[in-house]
């Protein structure tokens, strides 16, 4: 009985259903289309429902971010709280005593810089503290070119070089360079020290390994860290190591998706003044297939017969370096940085090198400034020898005649590096801090005597949290730029009286460790 | 599935099974520099219609074909269109114009879109795409058993990359999991 009712209510209830399904739109559709594709194959229709029912499950399901976020939760006292305890940190660190003492001694130029200068204090000093080699700061026909320049085209471009920055004087300064050092093109960017660190992150991406120096200078470690790359070490200036690491990621990258591979080098070291083996370099690099990016900014305008750099120091096809880095701002007396290489090099960089699109290009003045120095340069070549004279002069007073210092640079490198000698560190125990305060007296000591001097400021370049096991230590060193300025006479004067001032600090009672219980 | 901390090295076989390891903060910070253009333009107006348009070109092509019969011109046109869409979103890494230093090199496109969010309304409607395609497909082919399992192996292809399951995941065949640098 019961039963008889229920079965009369289903089949009312599912009358009622199918009455109402066909009058939903498209039910007939729906009925023929599934009646259709049943075809008595109740597999591939099992197949066909259990896609659909997962289709409806995946446009039901809501949206979640799979980024795992890992914050801490905190309530609003929390955040007080923490906000309040917050001590901002200074934006410049404390200075040390030392560097409060030496801000304090800091001579101040008046007037240009020359081989001769007024300092603040009115007294005037021979001046070995400027890149100023061959003195063409003084030099007549381009300070008379540079304010031609300067009435015609103002002071300055305001723009960045793809956006109305670009004027004729550039193009002409960076075809002039071009021709000068034997490359196709060339690019001039606004600033020396940017560009280096903008042309390797220009070509190095994420992936690409880059072999570099341990010594080179800060503006490469800056592009090295910019560029995301995988960098390998090698030893200072020892291409056998840079041998075995070239073989060693040749050997992990076989069975891997190529990458660029890049060598990093100096052609004359920032922090040690040596030089670089460049036919060595060219031979290894065309042996494991890599690119060279050469950074000529201490070599160029003051190595080779007219100063094309090391290349031409050491007869080397510039065409087989593939990027030139150098610098416009050094003995050029100009301003600005430049990377020459081919055309595809230079045309790359115009639109994804940082410095070259998103800073104003270089004023006008600066970039005829530094034509009319090239052709100086080709035109006089003899100021070189004069230099290069004049260096080993100096030279002579200094490395082999101290007791206390030896000279690191190359026999051709104006910035000569002086450095403590090994025995000397050894005997009276002294730490790189020691070396930094003797180095710095020993430039007050030569200034007292009429000698402007500055010492290399390594600490800070070398240590750098990013780049994983590339510290590199430098040595606190004095440098003292050679210039062609002075006569014979005075350059070996002022030589002597950098040597006396050294062995005056060396031999000071307060200075002499020497007398310390062993630790 | 086995490990989800990251790759890691195991005894040679066939199949290999590894997820993707977590980017660090260095790429992290890089990869939300910029906005990601390569993955940003499928949520814009436009980029779904033009997946209407172009099936229906890929069908007008088949059908003008002499000599292929309703049933091929279906069957091609859902394979072709799998095809394309596996390329393009699950095969290529990375995105083709450089932009951000190669800060998206691991992840291919599906990851890389909505920042890797799942369900979200442009993977829903990319998701819908190919099962359409194939259930209208297989009615067109009027379920022959041969042209349905060519359908469903096409579709499966391009479904199973999309699930959430499959994020980050990669398969290797016949090569090692790769070392990390």
């Amino acid at each position: 009985m019961e039963l008889q009712e229920v079965q009369t209510l289903v089949s009312e209830y599912l009358d009622k259903a199918a009455t109402a399904f066909q009058q939903v739109p498209g039910s007939a559709v729906l009925i023929r289309y599934v009646r259709s594709s049943y075809q008595n194959d109740p597999v591939r229709s099992a197949i066909e429902l259990v896609l659909v029912i997962f289709f409806i499950r995946y446009l039901l399901s809501p949206s979640y971010s799979t980024s795992k976020v890992n914050y801490v939760k905190l309530t609003d006292d929390e955040i007080d709280e923490l906000v309040e305890e917050w001590q901002p940190e200074p934006l410049v660190p404390k200075q040390t005593a030392l560097e409060e003492a030496e801000m304090d001694k800091l001579p101040v130029l008046v007037g240009p810089t020359g081989p001769k200068s007024k300092l603040a204090n009115g007294k005037t000093v021979t001046n070995l503290a400027s890149y100023n080699f061959y003195n063409l700061n003084a030099n007549e026909q381009i300070k008379e070119k540079a304010i031609q320049t300067l009435r015609t085209y103002g002071v300055g471009p305001c723009g960045p070089p793809q956006f109305y920055g670009t004027q004729d004087v550039h193009m002409k300064a960076e075809a002039d360079i071009a021709t000068y050092l034997g490359t196709e093109k060339c690019i001039v960017y606004a600033q020396a020290f940017s560009a280096i660190s903008s042309v390797i992150p220009a070509f190095c991406k994420r992936g690409d390994i880059i072999v570099a120096d341990r010594a080179v200078n800060y503006s490469i470690r800056r592009g090295l860290e910019i560029s995301r790359s995988n960098i390998k070490w090698y030893n200072h200036n020892d291409l056998e190591d840079l041998e075995r690491v070239m073989r060693k990621v040749v050997q992990e990258q076989a069975k891997k998706k190529l990458t660029r591979r890049f060598i990093v080098t100096e052609a004359l070291f920032e922090t040690s003044g040596d030089m670089n083996d460049l036919p060595k370099l060219i031979e290894l690099k065309e042996k494991y297939k890599f690119r060279i990016i050469l950074d000529e900014t201490w070599s160029f305008g003051v190595l080779g017969r007219t100063g094309r750099g090391l290349t031409e120091h050491q007869n080397v096809d510039p065409t087989q370096i593939d990027m030139i880095v150098g610098s416009l701002a050094g003995p050029l007396c100009a301003g600005g940085g430049f990377c020459a290489g081919s055309s595809d090099v230079v045309e790359h960089q115009r639109i994804s090198a940082a410095a070259y699109t998103f800073s104003a290009a270089l004023p006008a003045m600066l970039a005829m400034t530094a034509s009319e120095s090239l052709n100086v340069l080709q035109s006089n070549p003899e100021i070189l020898v004069q230099c290069r004279e004049n260096i080993r002069l100096a030279r002579a007073q200094l490395d082999p005649r101290s007791d206390w210092v030896m000279c690191t640079s190359a026999p051709e490198n104006p910035i000569m590096i002086l450095v403590f000698k090994p025995e000397v560190v050894n005997a009276r125990r002294l730490t790189i801090e020691d070396q930094e305060r003797l180095m710095q007296e020993c430039c007050d000591e030569a200034l007292a005597n009429g000698v402007l001097i500055t010492r290399l400021k390594g600490s800070s370049i070398s240590t750098h949290a990013s780049l994983k096991d590339g510290n590199w230590t430098v040595q606190p060193a004095l440098k003292v730029c050679i210039t062609s300025g002075l006569s014979k006479k005075d350059m070996e004067k002022a030589a002597t009286t950098i040597r006396h001032a050294i062995t005056k600090v060396m031999t000071r009672k307060t200075n002499n460790k020497l007398n310390l219980p062993t630790a | 599935m086995a490990d989800q901390a990251g790759r890691r090295r195991r005894s040679s076989s066939i199949l290999q099974v590894y997820h993707e390891p977590p980017e660090p903060i260095e790429q992290l910070s890089d990869q939300s520099a910029l906005p990601n253009l390569n993955a940003n333009w499928v949520n814009a107006k436009g980029a779904w219609v033009i997946h209407f348009v172009l099936i229906a070109a890929v069908k007008i092509l088949y059908d003008i074909l002499p000599g292929v019969s309703q049933e091929t011109s279906w069957t091609l046109t859902n394979i072709t269109y799998m095809f394309g869409s596996y390329i393009m979103f699950h095969y290529v890494r990375g995105v083709p114009f450089e932009f951000n230093g190669g800060a998206y090199d691991n992840l291919n496109m599906w990851e890389q879109i909505d920042d890797g969010a799942q369900y979200t309304p442009a993977k829903k409607f990319l998701l819908s795409v190919p099962i359409v395609l194939f259930l209208l497909s297989t009615h067109y082919t009027h379920y022959d058993l041969a042209y349905f399992t060519i359908n469903f192996l096409a579709v499966l292809a391009v479904v199973i990359p999309k699930l959430p399951i499959s994020h980050r995941m990669r398969v290797g065949l016949f090569s090692g999991v790769p070392e990390e640098d």
